[in-house]
């Protein structure tokens, strides 16, 4: 049991210790800050948690956030409405993820490969589409989405608790999500129980997909630009949100909450080593290492489990 | 004494696989050890071959105390297991696997590919195994892989062997060919330990006899000294006649009819009818195309030709998908594989094809789906902590009880079981049984796939034996055990062991 909440009361013990070892930490400004910084890998990272649950893994979701972010502030630049360019950006992300879900169930390749093969098929469609040039006539308001305020709290927060509270229901409540337990657990047995596997699995990398899509319009808002090379290297940093919150990459495991904690882990570490002066070289190294320690526990633990 | 094992102990976490396991063996002895499932058989064998470290108690290889710390060091002692899952590399080839981690290099490190083939086929042309060194294992029957399992211990010159449920996937003719090897070793001087559910494979092979019961080894004798009906009460520790009496049944309508369905290679136009109450047998040899007709039916292969009808109507089945939504219940051999997600909790795999009968527009209604669990649990009498338990860590026959609870959940009507006790203890048979029983008394239709005759003469209102992909007879089901074996039988060839 203490195992299993490890990873929670790592996110205490940092949260503490930061509060005593820095005087900027606990104020409104730097915690709005971790949340805004955090956000965007959040919730991309839910998505993420439902592919990785379902037995599979996209590394195309850097990309798809620059693409999604690209073609919504184009909508905006365009002269459409922001909640229009919102929704393209949305639905650019939903696209994207509907391929990865059909080109893995229909060509029964598996998804390592397929979103390597995507991550640079739609990294290159951004460029090409921007000529590689970033996007900057935005309307102004459209800042509110990563930077505004709504009820003393960062407005992005908001929109990540509705994003976890849905995943959390469609997880523990829903159909597609116990399905999707079922598959990254056995696939096989889940055929078998009748099952529509390929169609399942497709829906799941089209809600990554999305998810994905509305983190690239977040990152576009709070940079006021769409950068066709936004998001580099973020999927990584999203599965290691699912990892150290508890997911395991051979599927059928993983939670909302695990994901939430997994980011602001990350998201601490990062702010923890901007305030005490940690060189971002360090950190990277850090947060690599808390990867692997995180996952060392979480397999000792399952062994005990199952032994 | 060769192997001498006394007061051995092991837990894994908070459950006790092993209170108090003791064996001695002798050199050139086959010593068969039996015991339920869960009777701690497996795990006293992995401490002898060095997979796990024991608690307690004493270990003594050729009178001298040893502690193996890894299978590498219970390998150079001259201690070699055959395993029930193949631990073989499918992509390469029989002589490859036999040399593999002690492959022969010349001085400049590169392998000695040729000799290293020669040898491999000598070992299996004095042996007489019906392989060939250049085979790739993957193509071969799980028969095959176990014979090269046994190859690969006699190249490494094992002096005791341990064999975990050799014929477990075995036909006759192949068990026979595990026989014939072991009494061959056995003349060599080598010492085998023989674990093994089937009770009848005894007298074939064994020279005494060690039974386990709840972790605590309970009798050791030589097999003359022993009747069957003495082990079988030492196993379960209470007298058991035959494992269950049925009555037989009123037979109803038609539920299921497969007319001339075929499916290569090894389906050939098979046509059956399954009527609501009837237990109907398939006999066969393994490679008969047994699985592969009940794959065919259940849509998991698509068959080439012929037509499913249920209760009279003609439907489509293209996926397991379509042959749930027409009532069929599919309960394969290898459960582990393809009947339970085991890191799941078992009420979640209980629930698992019946989610839409208990959710709204996809959302689940969590009450509806906990009466499902409860209702089924207790109807099956599913031995499990708690509907949360993980489905993995229950016995076999209890995991054997959930995959078929799902499908009675699910409200199917023909069931087709494919081996339904497979790797299940003698006591858990019986409850498989009795769930087969009430299934057919309820009106369901069950098709009983099953290699072992005594089961099916015991269960099956009328038997039906397959033979080359095709179905070679009918028999009632008060036949006999040879007239089973003569529409079944067929001459062992090497081609058996290779597809």
């Amino acid at each position: 049991m203490i195992q299993r909440l490890l990873p929670f009361l790592t996110l205490i013990v940092l949260f503490v210790g930061l509060t005593i070892a820095s005087p900027f930490f606990l104020t409104q400004t730097n915690l709005s800050s971790v949340v805004r910084q955090t956000a965007v890998i959040n919730i991309m990272a839910l998505g993420m948690t439902l592919i990785i649950i379902a037995g599979g893994i996209d590394l195309s979701v850097g990309s798809i956030l620059a693409l999604g972010g690209l073609l919504g502030t184009m909508a905006m630049a365009q002269g459409y409405p922001i909640w229009v360019g919102i929704g393209v950006g949305v639905l650019a992300g939903l696209a994207c993820g509907l391929a990865n879900g059909v080109l893995t169930t229909q060509l029964n390749i598996n998804p390592f490969i397929v979103t390597l093969g995507t991550m640079g098929i739609v990294r290159g469609l951004a460029l090409i589409i921007s000529n590689g040039l970033p996007v900057h006539q935005i309307p102004p308001r459209f800042s509110f989405l990563g930077e505004g305020t709504l009820f003393g709290l960062p407005f992005v927060l908001w929109v990540l608790l509705l994003c976890a509270v849905a995943m959390h229901i469609l997880l523990e409540n829903t159909r597609l999500g116990r399905h999707s337990f079922a598959i990254g657990s056995n696939p096989d047995a889940a055929y078998y129980a009748g099952i529509p596997v390929k169609f399942d699995t497709t829906i799941v990398y089209a809600i990554g997909g999305l998810l994905t899509g509305l983190a690239g319009m977040i990152e576009a808002s709070r940079l006021m630009t769409g950068q066709p090379t936004a998001g580099n290297g973020y999927e990584l940093q999203a599965i290691a949100a699912v990892v150290i919150g508890g997911g395991s990459l051979r599927g059928g495991e993983g939670s909302v909450v695990g994901t939430l904690i997994g980011a602001f882990i990350m998201g601490l570490l990062s702010n923890g080593s901007d305030l005490l002066g940690i060189s971002p070289y360090v950190q990277q190294a850090i947060i690599g290492a808390v990867i692997i320690l995180a996952v060392t526990f979480d397999e000792l633990r399952k062994r005990k489990m199952t032994a | 004494m060769l192997l001498h094992l006394g007061g051995i102990q092991k837990r894994f976490g908070g459950v006790t696989a092993l209170k108090n396991g003791s064996l001695s063996v002798r050199q050139g002895e086959v010593h068969l050890l039996l015991g339920e499932n869960g009777a701690g058989k497996s795990t006293l064998m992995k401490i002898v071959a060095g997979l796990i470290a024991p608690d307690g108690g004493t270990f003594e290889w050729r009178g001298s105390p040893v502690r193996f710390r890894a299978p590498v060091e219970a390998a150079a002692h001259g201690i070699a297991m055959v395993h029930q899952e193949s631990l073989l590399a499918p992509h390469l080839t029989i002589a490859e696997n036999l040399f593999l981690g002690r492959e022969e290099v010349c001085r400049a490190g590169l392998l000695k590919r040729s000799r290293m083939r020669e040898r491999a086929a000598a070992l299996i042309a004095q042996h007489k195994f019906p392989l060939q060194a250049d085979w790739r294992v993957e193509k071969l029957t799980p028969a095959g892989k176990q014979l090269v399992e046994i190859c690969r211990a006699v190249v490494s010159g094992s002096s005791l062997m341990i064999f975990d449920e050799p014929t477990s996937s075995l036909s006759e003719s192949e068990t026979r060919e595990v026989f014939r090897i072991v009494r061959e070793l056995r003349e060599r001087g080598m010492a085998v330990i023989y674990i093994t559910h089937r009770l009848e494979e005894l007298r074939a092979v064994g020279d005494r006899v060690t039974i386990l019961r709840d972790g605590e080894t309970v009798h050791t004798a030589p097999l003359g000294e022993i009747t069957n009906d003495e082990i079988i009460r030492q196993m379960v520790g209470r007298e058991m006649s035959a494992l269950y009496h049925r009555e037989p049944a009123k037979v109803g309508e038609e539920l299921l009819r497969v007319e001339r369905i075929s499916r290569k290679p090894l389906v050939k136009e098979v046509s059956l009818t399954l009527r609501a109450g009837e237990i109907t047998g398939l006999a066969g040899l393994v490679g008969a195309g047994r699985s592969e007709f009940c794959r065919a039916v259940f849509g998991v292969d698509h068959a080439d030709s012929g037509q499913v009808y249920i209760a009279g109507k003609p439907v489509e089945i293209n996926s397991p998908r379509q042959a749930v939504q027409a009532g069929l219940a599919l309960i394969p051999e290898d459960r582990q594989h393809y009947g339970l997600a085991t890191l799941r909790p078992v009420g979640e795999n209980i629930s698992l094809a019946s989610l839409p009968l208990v959710s709204t527009f996809g959302f689940l209604n969590q009450r509806a789906e906990r009466r499902i669990i409860d209702t089924y649990m207790a109807r099956l009498r599913i031995r499990a902590g708690s509907p949360k338990q993980l489905a993995g860590r229950l016995s076999g026959g209890n995991q054997q009880k959930a995959v078929i609870a799902k499908w009675v959940a699910r409200r199917a009507r023909v069931f087709l079981f494919d081996e339904p006790t497979r790797g299940i203890d003698v006591g858990a048979k019986a409850e498989v049984f009795q769930v087969m029983d009430e299934l057919a008394r309820s009106g369901a239709a069950i098709l009983m796939v099953s290699s072992e005759i005594p089961e099916l003469l015991q269960m099956a209102d009328r038997i039906l034996v397959m033979r080359q992909g095709r179905i070679s007879g009918e028999l009632p089901g008060r036949t006999t055990p040879e007239q089973i074996m003569r529409l079944a039988a067929l001459e062992t060839t090497t081609s058996e062991f290779a597809s």
